[in-house]
């Protein structure tokens, strides 16, 4: 709507500076590039924010591309800390003996295998065998040799003397150069040892890899906060117009009743809902709306009180338009730049208040891997395992700060009078 | 006489001094101010207590069959339902409920004996309070006097350093940030407890006058207690304070660099009066008064940090009641907490806000 022309008393605008005429000529995309010039800081705060967030929500998406391992499954010993490689026992053999895994050992004349003597090799080389043995149907029966070090009987591989043995690939990898052709052929289960199966935030005491738990909780974190924020933003922003706009007992009763929940601690208010509707995703989304929805009702009444003063609200209903009209076609848009802001600091705000309810045991199902479950868990581990409080919060932190900080920089571009808000 | 009654009493005495006092000799326009807060208070605490009321009793979810599981003897079920009143028709359930709040009669518990929940919260209320009030200690002083430093050295290292601080303390979750201080000062260093209260070797010693653990070791003279007590608050204080402390630092701050533009700063430093003594005698006193008023929001966000803090460190304080209870399903008890804080924040606000209007003539309805 263009409100100049309504009001012929405006005074002539002044010629345009240089660089808006500029930003008149060229498409949206080179636009946002060019005001890098006058928004300094909060320009480059705004774009790493904006290009960390569709990152993260990539993430939380499809996090099944960026996590190495199941969140859910047992892949590695338990309580490994941070790169530590897990111990397994491996297969060695020499290069081009034809002996890559267990099952080749199966065929035919029962060749000998080599253990160590006091090492728990022969033990799983024989549970693995029956593993592999159950799932083929063809019986793998090992002969096994004893050594008496892990030396002698890499020097047995090496020359021939056996056509494969087993132990800890931590040990093997150590001595493993003095023994040309020897190479480690992988688990003895027949899982590939390579440097992902160390474990770069360690492993729980469940022997879930921490940094595919990590990875996976970005989906709850980005869907409870972005959801809860819409919920609360879908209920707050139509009351806030209205009230606003209406003005009278209406806006009273609900002022009185939006400040009141407002004044109030918000996560208590949210335990509380979250413990009467039980545990699930979309229970927590609704506890934590409930919270937020004064914060947009108060921001959209006050702008609207404003607006509604505002001299082309005056002209459009000078012209004969009805209420709703007004509201919908001359409010409802101006209100958008400043709930648009609160939003992004909205959901940071939901993602920490979803992280404390579900740190305390309440709303999400137990088995959803998340960053509150998984801090909660590492609490009770705390003596020995550093790692487990450490990078859940860190998470945290970070998604916060990127949303926050993609706020802030907004705030000061599109209304830097709503800052201190 | 029940204990939560009395530490409301005791809150309430200076609260009802101070409105007296500007009633009394307050203006017209301070009267009519403090007794349109007053006004305004009323139905705010209703307004709580009827919200909570509709969160715990008319949304989904009965609180006995998830009190005694799907499976209860019928006839244990029917009697904890006459007990709770449930066979009563809403409204009269909604008056019971709210008669019991007046008279302070929170019910008794579901679990834990049918103990009533006013007696076990006024056992735990005084360990939230010493928790809260040097938390709160915590974030005003250091939230004040960082935030005058970074105002008052703008644009330089100091300033971004912790301009950046508090925007980083204010993305912690505070129970994380409890977790590693814990980690760090408790388990690698080992300087402080890691959770808990006081030393329970000392604690038999102590004699309990108000439940204060370090105002009854003070009265009492028991400096081993005074000193357990101390160290055992250390990191749940420092946790729930520095949470709060970025944005004090940050309100602070940005009062400070207004302040310092004004023309009387102007003409002190013509003067010739030194920087340092226009910072912190003519600048930070006139930038506090924002300051101070905001302590009063900050209520909720402190009580909201304390259940999660008391969790962290397990400290026997009405938030680890609140979610001990919840995991309980006890409702009645979490129902007893959720209005006890309404009134505790509705109070604290009033009080803050009619202080807030004596000091400053331009405040008013």
């Amino acid at each position: 709507m263009d409100t100049e022309r309504l009001l012929p008393e405006a005074p002539q605008p002044e010629p345009l500076p240089d660089w808006e005429e500029e930003l008149a000529r060229v498409g949206l995309v080179r636009r946002a590039f060019m005001a890098r010039r006058w928004y300094g800081p909060d320009w480059w705060f705004v774009v790493i924010g904006s290009v960390i967030v569709v990152f993260l929500t990539l993430v939380a998406l499809f996090p099944q591309w960026f996590a190495p391992h199941d969140p859910s499954a047992n892949v590695g010993p338990r309580n490994l800390a941070p790169g530590e490689k897990p111990d397994v026992e491996v297969l060695v053999s020499l290069e081009g003996s034809g002996v890559a895994n267990l099952r080749d050992l199966a065929s035919g004349d029962r060749e000998p295998f080599g253990v160590v003597v006091g090492t728990p090799s022969s033990e799983i080389a024989r549970a693995a065998a029956d593993t592999i043995g159950e799932e083929t149907g063809e019986r793998i029966r090992l002969r096994i040799q004893r050594f008496d070090t892990l030396e002698e009987m890499l020097g047995a591989v090496a020359d021939g003397s056996v056509r494969a043995g087993a132990g800890s690939n931590i040990a093997i990898e150590e001595v493993l150069d003095d023994y040309p052709g020897v190479t480690i052929q992988g688990s003895l289960e027949g899982a590939e040892v390579t440097a992902d199966t160390s474990f770069i935030l360690g492993t729980n005491q469940l022997g879930q890899d921490v940094l595919s738990r990590l990875i996976w909780g970005t989906r709850v974190a980005f869907l409870v906060g972005f959801a809860a924020a819409a919920f609360a933003l879908a209920i707050g922003l139509p009351l806030g117009l209205v009230s606003g706009f209406t003005g009278g007992k209406l806006d009273r009763v609900l002022s009185l009743i939006m400040d009141s929940i407002y004044s109030f601690p918000g996560l208590v208010l949210a335990i509380a809902i979250a413990a009467v509707l039980g545990a699930s995703i979309f229970n927590v989304v609704v506890a934590i709306a409930v919270v937020y929805i004064p914060t947009y009702f108060r921001i959209v009444r006050g702008q609207t009180l404003a607006i509604k003063e505002a001299v082309f609200v005056e002209a459009a209903r000078s012209i004969g338009a009805r209420s709703w009209e007004i509201l919908w076609k001359y409010i409802f848009p101006n209100v958008i730049p400043s709930v648009a802001i609160i939003f992004s600091v909205n959901v940071a705000d939901a993602i920490l208040t979803g992280a404390g309810l579900s740190f305390l045991g309440l709303g999400l199902p137990p088995h959803i891997p998340d960053w509150g479950i998984d801090l909660a868990r590492g609490q009770v581990a705390i003596q020995t395992s550093w790692w487990l409080v450490t990078f859940p919060g860190l998470a945290v932190m970070f998604v916060v700060l990127t949303l926050t900080m993609l706020g802030e920089g907004l705030i000061e571009i599109i209304n830097p009078r709503l800052r201190d808000r | 006489m029940n204990s939560l009654l009395l530490l409301f009493v005791a809150l309430g005495v200076p609260t009802l001094g101070v409105l007296v006092y500007a009633l009394v000799t307050g203006s017209p326009g301070l009267r009519r101010h403090v007794l349109t807060r007053v006004a305004l208070t009323i139905p705010m605490i209703l307004i709580l207590a009827t919200v909570v009321f509709v969160v715990l009793r008319v949304l989904p979810g009965d609180p006995v069959t998830s009190s005694l599981g799907p499976r209860g003897n019928p006839e244990v079920r029917e009697a904890m339902r006459d007990q709770l009143g449930l066979d009563l028709p809403i409204w009269a359930q909604y008056g019971r409920y709210l008669g019991s709040l007046f008279t302070f009669d929170l019910g008794n518990a579901l679990t834990s004996g049918r103990r009533p929940v006013a007696v076990e919260l006024g056992e735990r209320f005084p360990a939230t309070i010493e928790l809260i009030v040097p938390a709160a200690i915590v974030a005003v002083v250091g939230g004040i006097l960082a935030g005058t430093l970074a105002g008052s050295r703008r644009k330089s290292a100091t300033d971004y350093g912790l301009r950046m601080f508090s925007v980083a303390i204010y993305a912690m979750p505070v129970f994380w940030l409890g977790l590693i201080l814990q980690l760090i000062f408790a388990v690698q260093l080992g300087w402080f407890p890691v959770a808990g209260r006081i030393d329970p070797i000392v604690s038999g010693s102590l004699e309990r006058v108000t439940n204060l653990l370090v105002v009854d070791s003070l009265i009492t003279g028991n400096w081993a207690a005074l000193g357990s007590a101390l160290r055992h608050l250390v990191l749940p204080a420092a946790t729930l304070g520095l949470i709060l402390l970025g944005v004090f630092l940050r309100l602070t701050r940005v009062n400070v660099i207004e302040t310092l533009q004004e023309d009387y700063v102007a003409a002190a430093r013509a003067r010739g009066i030194k920087e340092g003594v226009i910072v912190y005698r003519h600048a930070l006193r006139n930038a506090m008064i924002p300051v101070i008023t905001f302590i009063g929001l900050q209520v909720a966000i402190l009580l909201a940090g304390a259940v999660l803090t008391e969790t962290v460190f397990s400290w026997p304080g009405v938030g680890r009641y609140l979610v001990e209870r919840i995991g309980l399903r006890d409702y009645t008890a979490v129902q007893g907490v959720v209005a006890v804080f309404a009134i505790f924040v509705s109070m604290i606000s009033l009080l803050v806000d009619v202080v807030y209007s004596i000091v400053d003539p331009r405040v008013r309805y």
